[in-house]
């Protein structure tokens, strides 16, 4: 019997190889990876951002959401099967809803500004691209503060150091 | 002292050389068997562990192609950055522990060691080991081509040496690279990455932070017995990076009037979609950075064959926190050098670079002090020398130890000898592949080159970073996903295949190793397992 977070990973990974391909069959928009920049040499530039997202901008915000997911259920898979409480599922889905809302801040704040032509800015970036920098590196902090702080109750508890150390003595202990 | 600017600094880069020489001289009195050579015998403590980690993965390409990137794309390569935290977070869920448990539970040396130990399978140590030949021949290519380049660009300044050939800088980077990998291995490579990880680190940080920081390791030190000579050491090193590091950051803010800000509104001004959160290169190149250098990391052999070294399991608690802050620290050199050239450029304020990846070399020169400039360009042959000599160090330990084993069953007589002959062999062939590709080909190395970060992802990830976490993954699953991910590498950029809105070859490579995998193992007889390993893997 496989476990069933192996199950979600796969089809997590199957819907996004999925979005992948209607990507690529989607419509295509001249320069949609950038075109060189008019002015200077070894520059790139975006062009307009609206005519790029036309056709993909959803296939695109779905597979970020998908690839948001497969990263908690990769750091859950981390975690040994006992270990996996409701309190560790519940602190991996806020994770899960934090990053969530970075991501949406970001897409629509950039929609915004495509809308509009105009931005605030958030120390020393337009706000977009300020969740952008600062929200998205924030995303990941809540799984580093659960294996810091949750170390020896997720990841390597007392218990298992004790398993461990008598598995080397057991081996040590075969080999002489 | 702006007359005397080349001078420094060479000297700068001189004294970091020779730093090197007699780090190697100092780590072979330490390096008495293959386990020290490869893994540093499995002894290093978390701090050394942490800054060998954060400087292994930014490497040369922070110090130079960060900045030219930005430079290029604009914010589409912040994705590489912003993603570091989850990338460290997710290589030490997946890999950190069991990799260490497996190494101690079956002494294993290099990565193919472990799979072949998880898998039971020596088809998955070949290939493994095959993959790390192929992707470290490009690795090392272009560091010592890097390396050249920058040191002819130094030293051509200099009157005496004006006419410096490139084959020349080839000779005496790889002659200073060799004799430093070969007498220490690894031992010398992650003490030269803790210099470099300071370097780096603290050449972004503000005075008081390091002021804090410095403090408390000097506590750290003196509460639990450390070498007090190693203290004031640091400390000296310590107080003049800091000093230089604040230099750097006010450099870069006061370029314009306006800070950080102004800069990023001219680029804004100049074509929105450059300075918005996916850059110029678009929505799904920067996706695809996201996907592939965040769950990469996890399948990166340098960085993962760096969590086997660390002396104790419950140390990994503290390596991943100042792993990271180490990274975040150096990697805003990438970010705020980037942006400014950027904003430069277009201002007027400085005539157009010939090439992206001259961003920080032209900030260095224009903007700095000549003795700033100095340290940051020793930083920056730290970081090439500390991957080269990390690629040496896999390269040749798949060579002489793993495919000789998955071949024959047992791995060469007198590994350590062996060790070293085999790293002269490939340094001196990768130099001369560098500089064949230079004069004849220069796309062969970029061909090598695609077989970095993102095969090695694509392939090593899934059957390590799951395969470690998963007691259904097979070997036939593992062998899927290793092969499926080289050929769709291979075949993307050997037929030139570009794929519509920026889609990255290697994130389809990714994404179909993940599914052969996955899928594989799933129908495939769940494998019985070794006790020991059995026991591993529920831990």
């Amino acid at each position: 019997m496989h476990s069933k977070l192996i199950v979600v990973i796969f089809t997590t990974v199957l819907i996004m190889a999925g979005l992948l391909i209607a990507i690529v069959l989607a419509d295509y928009v001249p320069n949609g990876a950038g075109f060189p920049h008019p002015e200077f040499n070894g520059m790139q530039a975006g062009g307009d951002g609206a005519a790029r997202l036309e056709h993909i901008g959803d296939l695109a915000f779905t597979f970020q959401c998908l690839l948001l997911l497969l990263i908690v259920c990769l750091a859950t898979l981390g975690v040994a099967e006992q270990r996996r409480s409701a309190e560790l599922w519940a602190y991996m889905g806020g994770t899960l809803l934090f990053s969530l809302f970075v991501w949406y801040q970001m897409y629509s704040g950039h929609q915004a500004f495509l809308e509009t032509g105009i931005t605030n800015y958030f120390m020393g970036f337009p706000v977009a691209t300020a969740w952008q920098v600062y929200g998205t590196w924030l995303g990941g902090i809540p799984l580093i503060i659960l294996y810091t702080v949750g170390f020896r109750k997720f990841i390597f508890t007392k218990e298992d150091e004790r398993k461990y150390e008598q598995l080397l003595a057991d081996i040590a202990a075969r080999s002489e | 002292m702006e007359a005397y600017r080349q001078e420094i600094i060479v000297g700068a880069v001189v004294i970091y050389m020779i730093f090197c020489v007699i780090t190697g001289l100092w780590a072979m009195r330490r390096t008495k068997n293959s386990s020290d050579f490869f893994i540093a015998g499995r002894g290093l403590g978390p701090i050394v562990v942490s800054l060998a980690l954060f400087s292994s993965t930014l490497s040369g390409f922070g110090f130079v192609g960060g900045p030219g990137l930005v430079y290029s794309i604009g914010v589409s390569s912040f994705w590489m950055i912003v993603i570091s935290s989850t990338g460290y977070a997710l290589g030490f869920f997946l890999v950190a522990k069991r990799i260490r448990m497996i190494a101690d539970v079956r002494n294993c040396i290099s990565l193919p060691d472990v799979v072949a130990a998880r898998y039971n399978s020596e088809a998955v140590r070949f290939l493994i080991a095959v993959t790390i030949v192929l992707g470290v021949m490009g690795y090392l290519a272009t560091q010592i081509l890097a390396m050249a380049v920058v040191m002819q660009a130094i030293l051509s300044g200099i009157e005496m040496f004006a006419n410096i050939g490139l084959i020349t800088c080839v000779v005496i980077s790889s002659a200073v690279l060799i004799f430093y990998c070969v007498t220490g291995g690894i031992i010398a490579s992650v003490y030269t990455d803790v210099v470099q990880g300071a370097i780096m680190m603290i050449a972004n940080i503000g005075l008081i932070t390091c002021v804090v920081i410095s403090s408390a390791v000097l506590i750290f030190y003196c509460v639990t017995g450390g070498i007090i000579a190693s203290v004031y050491t640091d400390v000296v090193q310590g107080a003049i990076m800091m000093i230089a590091g604040t230099l750097i950051l006010l450099t870069a803010m006061s370029v314009f009037d306006g800070g950080m800000q102004e800069a990023t509104s001219i680029i804004l001004a100049d074509d929105g979609e450059a300075m918005m959160p996916f850059g110029a290169a678009g929505i799904m190149a920067s996706l695809g950075w996201f996907f592939v250098f965040g769950l990469g990391l996890a399948g990166q052999p340098h960085l993962v064959t760096k969590m086997m070294m660390n002396k104790k399991i419950s140390d990994n608690r503290s390596i991943l926190p100042m792993s990271l802050f180490g990274y975040v620290m150096a990697a805003l050199l990438w970010v705020s050098i980037g942006v400014i050239m950027r904003a430069a450029v277009i201002d007027g304020v400085i005539s157009p670079l010939s090439l992206p990846d001259d961003a920080a070399s032209v900030f260095l020169s224009v903007f700095t002090n000549p003795l700033l400039a100095g340290i940051v360009f020793a930083g920056l042959f730290a970081a090439i020398m500390s991957t080269s000599d990390a690629f040496l160090n896999i390269g040749t330990a798949a060579i002489i130890h793993d495919i000789p084993k998955a071949i024959r069953g047992h791995s060469i007589k007198n590994e350590l000898f062996w060790a070293r002959v085999v790293t002269v062999i490939l340094a001196i062939v990768a130099a001369s592949f560098a500089l064949y590709s230079h004069f004849q080909d220069a796309t062969l190395v970029a061909i090598l080159g695609a077989f970095g970060w993102g095969t090695f992802a694509a392939s090593i990830f899934p059957v390590l970073a799951i395969g470690l976490n998963w007691k259904g993954a097979t070997a036939l699953g593992a062998i899927s996903a290793i092969v499926s991910a080289l050929l769709i590498n291979f075949i993307v950029q050997l037929a030139g295949i570009v794929l519509p809105y920026g889609i990255l070859g290697g994130l389809i490579a990714f994404v179909v190793s993940l599914i052969l995998f996955i899928g594989v193992s799933l129908v495939t007889k769940k494998p019985e397992l070794d006790d020991d390993m059995e026991a591993v893997l529920n831990i």
